[in-house]
């Protein structure tokens, strides 16, 4: 599986600088870990951070050498607690796995909508972005919408075409806050999508506006 | 540029190379032997750096104090973990004080990419990088690479890195549109790349 549709340069920047959210890491880890090319540039964008650290004046420290290893001797190691992996879903990538409370397709989904299912994996307030799965039925179109700062999906199963191009498994779009699009799901599964915000969906039209206090992406 | 002058560049360069270079085995030299004399260069070298990040991000400068120890002890006990064909020294260093600052500031860990995870996708057609270059001269040219940046480029890659702030929140900082925020960021980080990779076509 090559992914076709990729994380920008700018989103795995913030990514190195650590100042996305859990939801925002959790989707591009997704990503990163089918797609080699993306982990490449990533690593990158770590050796950058590297640099920029090095470039930095010192500050004096008060404490020494010895002072830390003297903390070696007086301080337990803590024993990493071991990650399990045990009822990990198969066939989804870990990030998003070890989020999930269940098998995918047993979740509490609710309906938003003819054909539409969300189940919310966040729990920080709406204006902070959303943090959910989307299950989307075989030939639906969805209302077009723009995104407050940025949106990212990952395609989890199914796929999905839009303006941008045809979005299959593992591929993520990495949206800016002025894009509008429609996408239509063109598998004859369920698209899965995960998807993480930085600031609620705005919806265009009548119909979209009615329905954005229920959605709530 | 006269003789002297690029005289002077190129031992400066030098100097920067044999700095990382040391960094990079005193790294290795505490992982295999507990090497007190090495951690103490490292230490030197780096905490100070370490301290000012964490100052950067806003944090009080007896708690940037602590967590800059801690990160050494992180540093003296992983050492061992330490793959100098993964990462150079200071990009190691950089992860580690990234992590336990996000560790710090909110509680949970950072989410990443696990390496054992059946379905991560290994590209075996396409050597990578780590293969190329050796990687402490890798941070050279990034270094090198990131001088010639434009001031406009350095200085968001300044904030977002060290600083750690988000691309929205230097756009505010700047009063900057938030596409061009991201504009800068992005062609700094192409420029800089496409360096990486012109130098290893060279070799």
């Amino acid at each position: 599986m090559m992914p076709s549709h990729h994380l920008t340069d700018e989103t795995l920047q913030e990514y190195a600088s650590g100042a996305l959210n859990v939801s925002m890491e959790t989707l591009i880890a997704c990503h990163l870990t089918i797609c080699s090319s993306c982990r490449q540039k990533a690593n990158l964008a770590d050796a950058i951070g590297g640099v920029s650290l090095s470039d930095q004046d010192a500050v004096a420290m008060k404490g020494c050498a010895s002072d830390v290893l003297a903390m070696d001797k007086s301080t337990p190691v803590q024993t990493q607690a071991f990650a399990h992996t045990d009822g990990l879903e198969a066939g989804i990538p870990r990030p998003l796995a070890r989020a999930l409370p269940g098998p995918i397709m047993e979740l509490p989904w609710k309906s938003f909508g003819p054909g539409m299912k969300q189940y919310n994996l966040g729990s920080q307030p709406r204006k902070e972005g959303a943090f959910k799965l989307l299950s989307l039925d075989p030939g639906l179109r969805m209302s077009k919408h723009s995104h407050g700062h940025r949106e990212l999906t990952f395609i989890v199963s199914g796929s999905y075409s839009d303006d941008m191009g045809h979005f299959n498994a593992g591929d993520i779009a990495d949206l800016s806050e002025d894009h509008h699009h429609s996408p239509l799901v063109d598998s004859d599964v369920p698209c899965i999508c995960l998807i993480a915000t930085d600031a609620p969906v705005k919806f265009d039209g009548l119909f979209g506006k009615i329905i954005q206090p229920f959605v709530g992406i | 540029m006269d003789a002297d002058l690029l005289q002077t560049a190129k031992a400066a360069a030098d100097a920067t190379e044999t700095l990382k270079k040391r960094m990079r085995d005193n790294l290795i030299a505490i992982g295999q032997t507990q090497d007190q004399s090495a951690f103490q260069d490292f230490y030197d070298h780096f905490s100070g750096r370490i301290k000012s990040f964490l100052i950067g991000k806003g944090m009080a400068e007896a708690i940037a104090e602590e967590l800059a120890q801690e990160i050494m002890l992180i540093v003296w006990r992983k050492a061992g973990s330490y793959n100098p064909e993964k990462a150079a020294a200071s990009t190691w260093l950089f992860t580690i004080a990234r992590n336990r600052r996000i560790d710090y500031l909110r509680g949970n860990s950072r989410v990443e990419v696990e390496l054992d995870d059946e379905m991560l996708e290994v590209d075996s057609t396409e050597p990578t990088q780590e293969d190329r270059v050796d990687l402490s001269q890798q941070s050279v040219i990034l270094e090198k690479a990131m001088s010639r940046l434009p001031q406009e480029q350095r200085q968001v890659l300044h904030l977002s890195y060290f600083r750690g702030q988000s691309h929205g929140a230097i756009a505010e900082w700047l009063n900057l549109p938030i596409g061009t925020v991201k504009s800068r960021i992005r062609l700094a980080m192409q420029s800089m790349r496409s360096e990486v990779y012109s130098k290893d076509f060279e070799t």
